[in-house]
């Protein structure tokens, strides 16, 4: 008993970090501009196919012979590199489509999010056909047996880049000036440009560290989970929405740790209940939750001062 | 009987003390003037009359009865009224429909006639828009009727919140710094405005202001309670 | 000085004096024109069959057809609707005035007399037809409800598919339980003959349970605005789905299907308006309007004796209740229903529909639903390119015009139908 706990502990850990990852990116963006970016999901997705084009290109370069590259090396250049060009994409999704409409309702943003959500997956689908690809397995799986827990080195890896990614975007936003400035913006995003800062510099460097995230979690994802399609960015994505919401909006700490809870309640309740019942009781969870604590678990309640 | 009573009213944010021990005594058709500092806690005294606060301690009586712990609707509807210092219109709705709004607790048809477009429910409209034009006419807004509440000016802006706060048919009036940010004509103006309320209406008003010369000069207040 | 000679002008002071009743019979007579002609005329431009869309789909499909399908549209629609309309506008005019002066509820039904012909004699051309207009008018349906909480009262909620998904099966099983020979539900209790009496029924059976799932809903909402909001109503939604894909009762993810041919276009037709003139009534009372303030300012609404929480519930409830009877009807017109149906794909179709039309207004919601379904059906020929061509269009408006094409404008019958020959305009 205790092994099947442990080991499905070691799942949830692995499904959280996915969850907390693209969390985080939803979460950053709502602290500058205080509003969700719905096509995270889709940058999520197309960060796993441009981790796949890279990965592929890389494999066809070392088994030329060309670079000898290890295959750890391999996979450590394939989440740079990807992290890096997919930041691209989440900076002209910022440039293109929010920063028209930073003065729009809230809503008209939210619906252009979910519209260049549909083009993103559409155009992957019109540029690779409907196949579903699969990733290049990087590297061997290895199985250990640690008191009749299973556990791969992909797993510990995935968890391992996933806290590291995490505890560097927590280095980078308490310790840089650029962090210090998304922070101070995060705060108070009319007075602070005010001040000599560059919104629209950090509103795009947001996006870009949010996507380049994303991008990670699509790749982690493929290693562990190497069959990738067009429409694999929307339930992660609502679901890491779902996450960054329970954490409280804008809390760095809170879509981190919701992410993991998030990647728990779903494990476990596979674990306990058919798996069809896992949707139905995972939002359940949410849903009370949310009910009985309305701001998440780091959000600053927003109208405390009024009864009403 | 007093209309309006509050004893040993106190109220606490979060550690801080914002209105200590306050007592407040109006009769019908009196004016009584509120002064004091910025930060004094003025506003905090009309938003624990009117609901929006629930005071930490202390009694509202309000014509005999207790109004602590009422839903500021219900406190509103009972005939306590107010503006609000830094304007709360609402931006996409007509000056006309601003007014008709403030009738919300006297309509009488009910979903089902608002539904179906009932008799009961056009002769209603009508007649809450007979009164509505009537109470802009008095404030001088009635060429505004059918603006949008952004397009007109500030004064008026002002004088709509004055004419909706009325139409709640309040028998006391709470109005916070009613004057704030006009220039003398508009000062005259509203003061007039205010005058013809009190007389022809018979409402006791409430008043936030703190330019004390104007309270003193004018002797507009019966009575000045400071802090 | 002369005015230089522009076409645009021309028109507008040709057209610019025909009421809406004269535009319903150069319809009638385009129709009637179709009708006649249509089959012959196609044949004689080189098309296999009278073009369904207006052409569109031809023209994409099939580029050499283009001047084809575009003389097909002139002769056909184009010419006699205009010609009849700006003939007939002196005697329509007339009409027109004499007609305001009976109640209004007259005038109107007469002109919805007209638009059903019209409706009807298109869609009686092709099943295709039929199936586009019923669902375009559910979707308005949908838009319009969907408006009353997202627009109107300015909430973001996210479990209209949800709402929809409860309406669709509670109809679902009231018709199958009591009128089909169904696995599940046993044999028929009720002859079918019945059974046009009794589908209003199922649909306010829908609408009803729709509207107490919004329950769970609203109560949150009196606490939170806004994201929380939208991740309450986005749970509910999931869990809805999920809980019906669970109940083996009602099929599980196989969903039920075989409903009776219950939902004709009279009967969608009929629901459709009593939608937009309920929800028209509503939002343009008093009562209504206390929507907008909770929206625009809540704690003013308070203070101007609104009850706040009355307010949002019964909005809450009266969009779930509408969308529960759309639900009903689509299940009703494809007469199958399955819970994968219910998903985000339908969520981000009705938030596009209320967003491109425009918030706030009856007008906006029934342009977005109308011209979104039938964009959606008219750029079908090109498959997936119409996944980036909708949402880049979507895009634009919201740019441009972040609440939509026509916000916040009130829906008044009487403009519509006014005659125009200058001597109604005060109307």
């Amino acid at each position: 008993m205790m092994t099947f706990f442990f080991q499905n502990l070691v799942n949830a850990l692995q499904w959280g970090s996915f969850y907390a990852l693209i969390a985080l990116g939803y979460s950053m963006v709502y602290g500058i501009l205080m509003l969700f970016n719905f096509a995270h999901g889709d940058i999520f997705m197309v960060g796993a196919y441009i981790g796949f084009g890279v990965a592929t290109g890389l494999t066809a370069l070392a088994s030329a012979g060309a670079v000898a590259l290890p295959h750890w090396l391999v996979l450590v250049l394939t989440i740079l590199i990807s992290m890096f060009l997919t930041s691209f994409v989440g900076m002209a999704v910022e440039r293109f489509g929010y920063r028209p409409l930073r003065d729009a309702p809230r809503a008209s943003a939210a619906i252009t999010g979910l519209m260049i959500g549909i083009i993103l997956e559409t155009a992957n689908l019109a540029l690779l056909g409907a196949r579903r690809i699969s990733f290049p397995p990087l590297i061997r799986s290895v199985t250990y047996d640690i008191g009749g827990v299973y556990v791969t080195n992909k797993k510990i890896m995935i968890v391992v880049v996933s806290i590291a990614l995490m505890v560097g975007l927590h280095q980078f936003v308490r310790r840089t000036k650029w962090g210090m400035a998304m922070r101070a913006m995060a705060f108070d995003f009319v007075v602070v440009p005010l001040m000599g800062v560059p919104l629209n510099t950090i509103a795009a460097m947001t996006f870009a560290l949010g996507s380049a995230l994303a991008a990670a979690a699509g790749i982690l994802f493929a290693v562990a989970y190497p069959v990738l399609d067009p429409y694999m960015g929307i339930v992660f994505g609502w679901k890491a929405f779902v996450a960054a919401i329970l954490g409280g909006r804008g809390s760095v700490l809170g879509a981190t740790l919701a992410g993991f809870l998030l990647g728990f309640i779903e494990i476990f309740v596979a674990m306990i209940f058919p798996s069809t019942l896992r949707d139905f009781i995972a939002y359940s969870i949410i849903l009370l939750i949310l009910v009985f604590r309305p701001h998440g678990f780091f959000g600053e309640p927003y109208s405390a001062r009024l009864r009403l | 009987m007093a209309l309006l009573k509050v004893t040993d009213m106190s109220h606490d944010f979060g550690g801080l003390r914002a209105v200590n021990n306050y007592h407040l005594e109006i009769e019908s058709g009196e004016i009584c003037g509120l002064i004091g500092p910025n930060g004094a806690g003025k506003t905090t005294i009309f938003n624990l009359i009117t609901g929006i606060h629930r005071p930490t301690e202390g009694a509202i009586l309000f014509e005999g009865q207790s109004i602590v712990g009422l839903q500021p609707y219900e406190i509103a509807a009972r005939g306590i009224s107010r503006t609000f210092q830094n304007l709360r219109l609402w931006r996409h709705m007509t000056v006309l429909d601003h007014v008709k709004m403030a009738r919300y607790s006297k309509l009488g048809y009910g979903l089902v006639g608002a539904l179906f477009g009932s008799g009961r429910c056009r002769r209603q409209e009508a007649a809450i828009e007979e009164k509505a034009r009537g109470l802009l006419d008095m404030v001088g807004n009635g060429r505004f009727a059918q603006q949008m509440v952004p397009n007109i000016p500030y004064s008026a802006q002002r004088r709509v919140e004055m004419a909706r706060a009325l139409a709640t048919e309040p028998k006391i009036l709470l109005l916070d710094e009613p004057t704030a940010g006009m220039n003398p004509e508009e000062l005259a103006q509203m003061m007039r405005i205010i005058r013809t309320v009190h007389r022809t209406l018979g409402l006791a008003i409430f008043l936030i202001e703190h330019r004390l010369k104007m309270v003193m000069e004018r002797r507009w207040c019966d009575a000045v309670d400071g802090k | 000085m002369q005015r230089p000679f522009r076409f645009a002008d021309v028109m507008r002071s040709t057209f610019s004096q025909v009421p809406f009743l004269g535009w319903l019979l150069g319809g009638l007579a385009a129709v009637t024109v179709e009708h006649l002609v249509g089959f012959q005329l196609a044949g004689l431009l080189g098309m296999p069959r009278v073009p369904v869309l207006f052409g569109c789909v031809v023209m994409l499909k099939k580029p050499l057809l283009i001047p084809a399908a575009a003389t097909f549209v002139l002769l056909v629609y184009v010419v006699p609707a205009c010609v009849v309309a700006r003939v007939s506008a002196p005697i329509t005019n007339r009409i027109a005035s004499r007609l305001l002066r009976f109640p209004v509820v007259l005038p109107v039904l007469f002109h919805l007399a007209l638009l059903y012909g019209i409706l009807e004699m298109w869609s009686d051309l092709s099943a295709y037809r039929d199936l586009t207009l019923r669902l375009t008018l559910i979707s308005v349906m949908l838009t319009l409800s969907l408006n009353v909480i997202n627009g109107y009262m300015g909430e973001f909620s996210c479990s209209h598919p949800g709402f929809m998904a409860l309406g669709a099966y509670a109809a679902s099983v009231f018709t199958l339980g009591l009128f089909a020979n169904d696995r599940v539900f046993g044999p028929a209790v009720l002859p079918p003959a019945l059974g046009s009496f009794v589908f209003p029924f199922g649909l306010f059976l829908g609408g009803g349970v729709a509207a107490l799932g919004a329950l769970a809903i609203a109560v949150p909402s009196f606490r939170t605005r806004g994201d929380y909001l939208a991740i309450i109503s986005l749970a509910f939604m999931f869990i809805v789905k999920s809980a019906i894909e669970n109940l083996e009762v009602v099929g599980g993810p196989r969903g039920l299907s075989s409903h009776p041919n219950w939902a004709t276009l009279p009967a969608v037709f009929f629901w459709t308006v009593a939608c937009v003139w309920v929800i028209h009534n509503f939002v343009s009372s008093t009562l209504g309007k206390a929507l907008n303030a909770v929206r625009d300012d809540e704690m003013a609404a308070e203070a101007m004796t609104v009850n706040t929480r009355k307010t949002k519930v019964v909005a809450f409830l009266f969009g779930a209740f509408w969308a529960g009877v759309a639900g009903g009807l689509f299940a009703h017109v494809l007469r199958y229903v399955n819970p994968g149906t219910f998903g985000l794909q339908k969520l981000a179709e009705v938030l596009a529909m209320v967003y491109f039309g425009g918030l706030n207004s009856v007008y906006g919601s029934i342009v977005g639903a109308v011209s979104l379904s039938l964009l959606g059906e008219a750029l079908r020929p090109l498959e997936i390119f119409k996944w980036i061509i909708i949402p880049l269009l979507l895009i634009l408006v919201m740019i441009y015009r972040p609440t939509g094409l026509i916000a916040f404008r009130d829906f008044d019958v009487k403009r519509i139908i006014r005659p125009r020959d200058g001597k109604g305009e005060q109307v």
